[in-house]
C-alpha cells in the first residue's frame, strides 16, 4: 500500500476518523482506511467513545423499532 | 395437520385482524419517516389495503411485520421521490466544513465525547429510546428521512442511492451529519444523564 509508506497519510484527524466511523456503519471500509482508522482508535479515547456512541445509536434505533 | 402444511402452496392465510394488529407499529415508523400525521395515516391505510388484496403473495417465510414493512418502505420511497422532485435540495456545500466547531485547530475533539458504559443496558431504557426519538424528530427533514430509511427500514447505501437518486458520497454525508447531530443531541440528554459519574 503506497499510502502506508507515508506517515502523514496514515494519521487521521478526529474529524476524518469520525467520518470513517460513520461510513463503517454503512459499508465495509477499504483496507487502507480500515487500518488507519484502527490505528487512530488505538490512541484516541475521544473517537473510541464516538465509535461506541454510533453503535449505541444503531442499537437504540433497532430497539425503538422493535419495542412492540 | 399443522396449519402451515395446508397453506404451503397457496401462501399463508392472513386474516384482516392480523394486519390491523400491525397498524400501530406501521404508524409509528411511518410517522418518524414522513413527519406528517396525515401522510402517515394515508400511507399506512394504503399499505394495509394493498397487503390484504395481495395476501396470497405472502409466503410466510418472513414475518408478517417484515412483509408489511417492505410494502410500506416502497410506498414511502415513491412519496419521497415525488416530494423531493417538487422541492429540490437546499444542500449547503457538502462536507469538509461540517461540524468544524466540535474540533480544535489540530482536528481533534475540543470536548471529550461521553463514554457509553453499557450500550445494551442503556438501550433497554424507555427514557433513552424516547430521547433518541426526540433527537431524530429534530434532525433537518431530509437528513432525518435518509437516516430513518437506513436505520429503521434497513436500506443499505446502494438502495438509498438508487431509490432516492443520490450519489454514494452524498448518502455518506447525509448519514454522517445525522449521526453527528444525534450524538451531539444525546450528549445533552441521553448518553450523559443515564450514566452518572
Amino acid at each position: 500500500m503506497r499510502s502506508l509508506a507515508r506517515h502523514k497519510m496514515i494519521r487521521l484527524s478526529c474529524q476524518q476518523a469520525s467520518r470513517l466511523l460513520s461510513q463503517q456503519q454503512d459499508e465495509p471500509l477499504m483496507f487502507g482506511k480500515r487500518v488507519r482508522l484502527r490505528l487512530h482508535l488505538m490512541y484516541c479515547d475521544a473517537c473510541t467513545n464516538v465509535s461506541r456512541q454510533f453503535a449505541t445509536l444503531r442499537m437504540a434505533m433497532h430497539r425503538w423499532r422493535d419495542k412492540d | 395437520m399443522p396449519p402451515n402444511a395446508s397453506s404451503a402452496e397457496a401462501g399463508v392465510t392472513i386474516e384482516f385482524a392480523a394486519l390491523a394488529e400491525q397498524r400501530v407499529y406501521l404508524m409509528r415508523i411511518a410517522r418518524m419517516e414522513l413527519r406528517d400525521e396525515h401522510a402517515a395515516e394515508d400511507c399506512v391505510s394504503d399499505v394495509l389495503t394493498q397487503a390484504y388484496e395481495r395476501r396470497a403473495a405472502f409466503r410466510g417465510d418472513s414475518s408478517l411485520r417484515t412483509w408489511l414493512t417492505s410494502i410500506l418502505k416502497n410506498r414511502i420511497i415513491d412519496l419521497l421521490r415525488k416530494q423531493w422532485r417538487e422541492q429540490p435540495i437546499e444542500e449547503g456545500p457538502s462536507g469538509e466544513q461540517d461540524f468544524d466547531n466540535l474540533f480544535d485547530e489540530t482536528g481533534h475533539y475540543a470536548e471529550m465525547p461521553s463514554h457509553v458504559r453499557d450500550p445494551a443496558d442503556l438501550c433497554q431504557e424507555e427514557g433513552f429510546l424516547s430521547a433518541v426519538q426526540r433527537c431524530v424528530d429534530r434532525l433537518p427533514k431530509r437528513i432525518g428521512q435518509v437516516f430513518v430509511l437506513r436505520e429503521v427500514f434497513g436500506s443499505d447505501t446502494k438502495e438509498l442511492c438508487k431509490d432516492l437518486g443520490l450519489t454514494t458520497s452524498n448518502v455518506w454525508v447525509q448519514l454522517y451529519r445525522a449521526r453527528m447531530m444525534l450524538r451531539t443531541c444525546l450528549e445533552k440528554n441521553g448518553f450523559g444523564n443515564a450514566q452518572p459519574g
